[in-house]
């Protein structure tokens, strides 16, 4: 990242994180100077502020649009048991205790925590305010939530959770675009699939606070069973998803152990893929699917002696085969996982070409072409390559890289693909490679210098294009 | 083995339950009831039979089915024992006959029920006379509700987990303190079913229909989260397969020998009775317990020559990347350790389930690589039970094989 990108964004982090705190404590002042506020019932309060607090503090790490945000839930339950003359000052308050993740103040992470104060005051003042209205307009002051009706403490919180994802949503978005410089719009239908499930979520937590309200104390235990068997159930589903990740990490981790070249590799590459999928607009589950196919892309190699990943003469015909035999069985193995099926499509395609020429994994005739996910695979791995020493030349750099993925855009790459890469890349301000900027010429000169051992390289790939040199270096993965 | 038992046992249950129905249907009727009254009987024992059909998969890896999620509702919203067991009752009728319909094999129908019914009739006992008991009190009727709910919910699990340990010891050989352990792990699922029926039962006369997504919408979600769950989990599980497959596939390893290993030392566990959370372990370990054997690929090992030690402690490094799987990269590190070494106590260090992988290791290649004969293969473990392999093992061995059909008793 250079010097100057670096500066900017440290100065509209601080103008950001002033803003955004101004607002929060800006909004809590109103609420505590304001006469038509009064704070709920401190006991249920503390109850439902530690509740909430935990669920903030606990966020599962999870593609799952469903598990979007249990604090949702909690914030609209204590809204409504508050009723429209509390709800707001009380969720508001329960809120600004969000941020205060010991995680943060250890590591002395400043930005995230200001700004996440302010955004969650802001949106949960915003969600308490539509209920509040629903629920509160033209029933006299003094009474519960529950005089206004069932449906209305049912839409109340309905709207209110709708508002609140929005409210959320559109502060992301412009924090991003502020910071980044760059305001990615997403189709409605992906606003639609996060704003659904949350609907459900505050749905329900309005009506757990009717249940306080109609049944009186009772509820609180049933309350806190349905708000921690959910976080139960649904926490240990995401260690297990995180489990089956790690596991397949640690044999990859094996397997680059012992080849200095390609150490790192598989996680850069997930990485890249990750950044591109990213870059063009994939959700939760098809990131997840890249991931993983960037995870095991080389998981084949495992299967096969060493002696032949790393031999820098030709292989004979018979050695050329016994790798194939190893890499596809090691595929069949992988492919009666359920989960990794769609994966192995992946991963096995990654060297296919845009053009439907170059080498095609299993399922997959010359000529066809591979779907987007290889072809971001196939990026990912490319670009990794180019910008590590191999054992047949050193690093190039990133620059280069680019120009080299630019060049071949349209035959061996998906040129949408390259330029969300480059893009991604730029915006991350990242830099990967060499630092010693080449000269075309030199470049090329030291590609021509590796060209033999980059044949060889390619002889165990089992590729066969008659292409210029860099082209045969830069797909090695 | 004892299926035609258990079979006989769910038939006479059956039979009890419906005889106990036809006289709390006729005391019911003595009582002179109203119409209306009997409808609602009538509703909720449709209810209990029907949801007898929807079975839900549980962390542990077995199912429940829901069936025990209305008759908490019935327990609260019926108005005494007699018209609460009443519903209980036929609804059990029902639910034998719908379980026949649902479930694959008529043996998970029996195991079913028999647990299902035992332990729903006990809950219905428990829970009205604590209701009853609690009437008089000056309480708020939501407490006694919810005390009466939650004493019945105690005893009901306990009652569930015991039933069906027994029940599953009369099925196969394995040990009474697995399966019990087992029918305890799935306390979320139940909790989350019961806070459902309690719910529901608790603001139906307030709140009517509204309290149908209120007691359906909470369980909905943890429900989703239990499926994913029990899905990943078998998915991990294929996956801990396929790569422990890959020395195989690299033939650095006898082929099928991790599977065949697992199948044994999952078995003996299970027999011996370890908790279910170490028998899962105690698979994933098996099966990669020569995980290490991928690093014969590199010709510098090779020539430097190793030693088993080397390749579990290698297997164990690789397994150890996974934070969530430090427990089973320890049993592969330690899985040729003695059990005891000569003139001392057995060592404490080494854990059941590393015993369990060196005999199962072992005798699988007794059997398959030096070809000798299941009995000999077993008679080479119980030679070496001086300090290789722990004769409590040896004895579990010989029985899952004596079960199995594999040598004579």
């Amino acid at each position: 990242m250079s010097r100057a990108v670096a500066q900017r964004q440290h100065k509209t982090k601080i103008r950001l994180s002033v803003g955004f705190g101004a607002l929060g404590v800006a909004i809590l002042a109103a609420l505590v100077l304001m006469p038509w506020q009064t704070f709920p019932d401190p006991v249920l309060w503390v109850a439902f502020a530690a509740a909430f607090v935990y669920f903030e503090w606990h966020t599962v790490e999870v593609n799952d649009r469903l598990f979007a945000s249990p604090s949702i839930m909690v914030l609209l339950t204590a809204a409504v048991i508050f009723g429209p003359e509390s709800a707001v000052i009380g969720t508001a308050a329960m809120a600004a205790l969000g941020p205060l993740a010991p995680a943060d103040i250890r590591e002395r992470r400043w930005f995230q925590p200001i700004v996440n104060f302010g955004q969650l005051v802001a949106s949960a003042a915003i969600a308490s305010t539509v209920l509040a209205m629903v629920v509160g307009v033209g029933v006299p002051t003094g009474s519960s939530s529950l005089d206004a009706g069932l449906w209305r403490i049912a839409l109340g919180s309905a709207l209110a959770s709708i508002a609140y994802g929005t409210a959320n949503y559109r502060m992301v978005l412009f924090i991003v675009s502020r910071v980044y410089g760059r305001f990615e719009v997403r189709p409605w239908s992906h606003i639609a699939a996060i704003l659904l499930p949350m609907t459900g979520m505050g749905f329900l937590g309005g009506m757990l606070g009717a249940t306080y309200l109609i049944i009186g104390t009772a509820a609180l235990p049933l309350i806190a069973v349905v708000f921690f068997v959910g976080y139960l159930a649904f926490e240990s589903y995401a260690r297990l998803r995180e489990a089956q990740e790690s596991t397949i990490r640690g044999f990859i981790k094996a397997l680059e152990a012992k080849d200095l070249y390609t150490r790192g590799h598989t996680e850069r590459v997930a990485r890249f893929a990750e950044m591109i999928g990213k870059q063009m607009g994939y959700d939760g589950t098809q990131l997840e699917r890249v991931r993983w196919a960037a995870l095991i892309h080389d998981v084949g190699k495992l299967a096969v002696p060493r002696e032949l990943i790393r031999k820098r003469a030709r292989l004979t015909e018979e050695e050329y085969e016994v790798m194939q035999h190893h890499v596809h069985f090691v595929e069949d193995l992988l492919d009666d996982v359920d989960f990794l099926k769609p994966m192995i499509e992946i991963a096995t395609n990654h060297h296919a070409h845009y053009d439907g020429n170059g080498y095609h994994g299993g399922g997959h005739e010359h000529g066809d072409t591979p779907s987007k996910e290889a072809c971001i695979l196939a990026v990912a791995d490319t670009f990794d390559a180019i910008t590590s020493t191999r054992s047949y030349r050193v690093a190039l750099t990133q620059p280069y890289a680019y120009a080299e993925l630019r060049r071949h855009a349209g035959a061996q790459f998906d040129p949408e693909v390259v330029e969300a890469f480059i893009a991604a890349m730029e915006k991350s301000g990242h830099s990967y490679g060499s630092t010693i900027e080449l000269t075309d010429s030199e470049a090329r000169s030291l590609a021509e210098e590796g060209l033999d051992e980059m044949r060889k390289a390619d002889q165990v790939h089992g590729r066969d294009f008659p292409l210029a040199p860099m082209r045969r270096g830069v797909n090695d993965g | 083995m004892a299926e035609h038992r258990l079979h006989r046992l769910s038939v006479l249950l059956f039979l009890l339950i419906t005889s106990l129905a036809a006289t709390a249907t006729i005391l019911l009727y003595r009582s002179g009831v109203s119409w209306e009254s009997w409808v609602l009987v009538l509703l909720w024992a449709a209810a209990i039979a029907g949801f007898h059909a929807i079975s839900v998969p549980t962390p542990s890896g077995k199912r429940i089915n829901l069936a025990i999620g209305p008759s908490v509702a019935a327990l609260v919203l019926l108005p005494d024992v007699l018209s609460v067991l009443t519903a209980f009752t036929i609804g059990l009728v029902g639910g034998w006959i719908v379980l026949r319909f649902r479930s694959k094999t008529d043996r998970d129908a029996d195991s079913d029920y028999v647990a299902e019914a035992i332990s729903m009739i006990v809950f219905g006992f428990v829970g009205s006379a604590a209701l009853s008991s609690l009437s008089g009190s000056s309480m708020p009727l939501a407490w006694q509700q919810l005390i009466a709910i939650t004493s019945g919910a105690v005893v009901w699990f306990a009652v569930r987990a015991l039933v069906s340990a027994w029940v599953g010891t009369e099925r196969e050989d394995l040990a009474s303190r697995y399966l019990w352990l087992l029918a305890l792990e799935d306390w979320t699922v139940a909790l989350s079913i019961f806070t459902g029926g309690a719910l529901f039962g608790m603001t139906w006369n307030e709140m009517g229909l509204w309290a149908f997504p209120v007691a359906i919408l909470p369980y909905a979600f943890s429900h989703l989260a239990f499926v994913r769950y029990s899905s990943t989990r078998v998915t991990y599980g294929q996956m801990i397969r396929a790569l422990a497959q890959i020395p195989e596939v690299a033939d650095l390893a006898p082929r099928g020998h991790s599977a065949r290993t697992a199948d044994l030392a999952v078995a003996i566990a299970r027999e011996i009775g370890l908790h279910p959370n170490e028998v899962t372990e105690l698979e994933y370990a098996a099966l990669m317990h020569d995980v290490g054997r991928i690093t014969l690929t590199e010709p510098a090992i090779l020539k430097a020559g190793y030693t088993d030690e080397d390749i579990a402690r290698w297997g164990a490094q690789i397994i150890a990347e996974a934070p969530y799987l430090q427990e089973v990269s320890e049993y592969v590190r330690v899985q040729h350790s003695p059990y005891r070494r000569p003139g001392e106590a057995k060592d404490p260090d080494i854990p059941m389930t590393s015993k369990i992988i060196k005999v199962s290791s072992s005798y699988d290649q007794a059997v398959h690589e030096l070809q000798l004969s299941p009995l000999e293969a077993l008679e080479r473990v119980h030679r070496g039970s001086a300090y290789d392999f722990d004769p409590e093992v040896g004895a579990s061995l010989r029985r899952v094989l004596v079960q199995r059909g594999v040598i004579a008793a």
